[in-house]
């Protein structure tokens, strides 16, 4: 019995078993294919090197460039994406800031407008008294009253449908205050007068 | 400037890119290109310059291998087109752990096989004309009259073997890849190379030596 082709090929490869090995190192038939396969193998690696009949690196040269181009055109876009995008966030971040900002000014402006409603409340109730006052507590007065009128004109000249801005809100904050004095100044002079 | 070692490990199924350690050993001398590293540094960074110089350098190995899996010269060139525009494509992905000479040789067998399964509707085994068996009979020149006419005997019957038993008797006994590693290039079973390697020398034998038939040794 002689070796097939596939263990003959283990054989050559040396990958045969010792037993297929022997076989072939005793068997004249045997051996002889087996040097047949190594010439084969040997007349195939020495087959001559051929070249292609035509170049064909313009060819991979124009593809290359051109998956270049491409990729600069992507990484170009990817670019301006990535600006719109930080624009896009800065923008919408400014505008959050600035409409936080604005809310804030406009509850604080409505909070001294209050404030100064109950400031004015609590005068005309003090100014009910028409008793004889000293003069220059009545200076004080009128010195505090002017002071209001022209911030009244001031504040008249925004308009009422004006966003609430950080002038106004300096003007309520300065109105309230002087009402404040306003109203300390006649509250000490009815208590004066009451005794 | 010493060759480089530069080892691949890209991700695209079609190839497993690693240079086996023994394999090259093993493998065919004209795949021995020495590279620079400097070289292969260019080509990573897309310098169209070196990677012509590399086109140059494997141009020719990359053929032959082509030329000897494939039916047709002109297949042979698509299969060196293509493997170099996937060597242009990935070559950014090298690590330097294997040989760029290794690298485009699989890229190269793999580009072929697939070559050979996209040509799998036509005839098994290829008629050669009297044309065809003339001109390889003619590329052997510089040999003696009987070693050429062997030679070109040897060619013309390797020529005649079915697709994958030409591809497999060239990658295994030439370029000396595994059945394992021709097994997962070619999406087959590391079984199906050998019987397929055995196959294409029982068929050699047949068609070298007429009298002697197909069969294993009797």
């Amino acid at each position: 019995m002689h070796l097939s082709i596939d263990d003959l090929l283990s054989v050559r490869d040396g990958e045969a078993s010792a037993e297929a090995a022997a076989h072939a190192a005793s068997c004249p038939e045997c051996a002889a294919e087996l040097e047949r396969l190594r010439v084969v193998r040997k007349e195939l690696a020495a087959f001559p090197e051929e070249a292609p009949d035509r170049d064909l690196w313009p060819t991979v040269r124009a593809a290359a460039s051109a998956r270049r181009q491409l990729r600069r055109w992507v990484r170009a876009g990817w670019a301006l994406a990535a600006a719109a995008l930080l624009f896009t966030v800065v923008m919408g971040v400014r505008g959050g800031v600035e409409a936080w900002r604005e809310a804030q000014l406009a509850r604080r402006t409505r909070a001294l407008v209050a404030e100064s409603q109950k400031l004015e409340y609590a005068l005309r109730s003090l100014e009910g008294d028409s008793r004889v006052m000293k003069g220059r507590t009545a200076g004080t007065i009128c010195q505090i009253q002017d002071r209001i009128a022209l911030i009244d004109v001031q504040l008249g000249r925004t308009g009422p449908d004006r966003a609430a801005s950080l002038d106004e809100l300096k003007l309520w904050q300065e109105r309230v205050q002087l009402l404040d004095a306003l109203v300390n100044v006649q509250a000490t002079r009815t208590a004066y007068v009451g005794l | 400037m010493a060759p480089a070692r530069v080892a691949v490990n890209l991700g695209e199924p079609a190839f497993v890119l690693h240079s086996g350690g023994a394999l090259e050993s093993r493998a065919r001398q004209t795949f021995a290109v020495p590279v620079d590293d400097l070289l292969v540094a260019r080509a990573r960074k897309g310098d169209l310059a070196a990677l012509e110089k590399l086109y140059r350098s494997f141009e020719r190995p990359v053929y032959t291998l082509a030329r000897r899996l494939t039916r047709t010269p002109h297949d042979a060139e698509d299969v060196l087109q293509e493997t170099f525009l996937e060597v242009v494509r990935s070559i950014r992905h090298f690590r330097g752990e294997g040989s760029l000479a290794g690298w485009i040789r699989r890229v190269a067998a793999s580009k072929a096989l697939m070559k050979l399964r996209a040509e799998s509707a036509r005839p098994p085994e290829q008629e050669l004309s009297d044309e065809l068996a003339d001109s390889i009979a003619a590329r052997h020149p510089g040999a003696s009259p009987g070693a050429a006419v062997e030679r070109a005997d040897l060619e013309t019957a390797v020529a005649r073997l079915s697709d994958s038993a030409r591809a497999v008797l060239w990658l295994h006994d030439v370029e000396g890849y595994s059945h394992d590693e021709i097994a997962a290039m070619a999406g087959k079973t590391p079984s199906f190379s050998k019987s397929q390697l055995a196959r294409a020398h029982a068929r050699l034998r047949g068609l070298l030596a007429p009298g002697a038939g197909e069969g294993p040794c009797t």
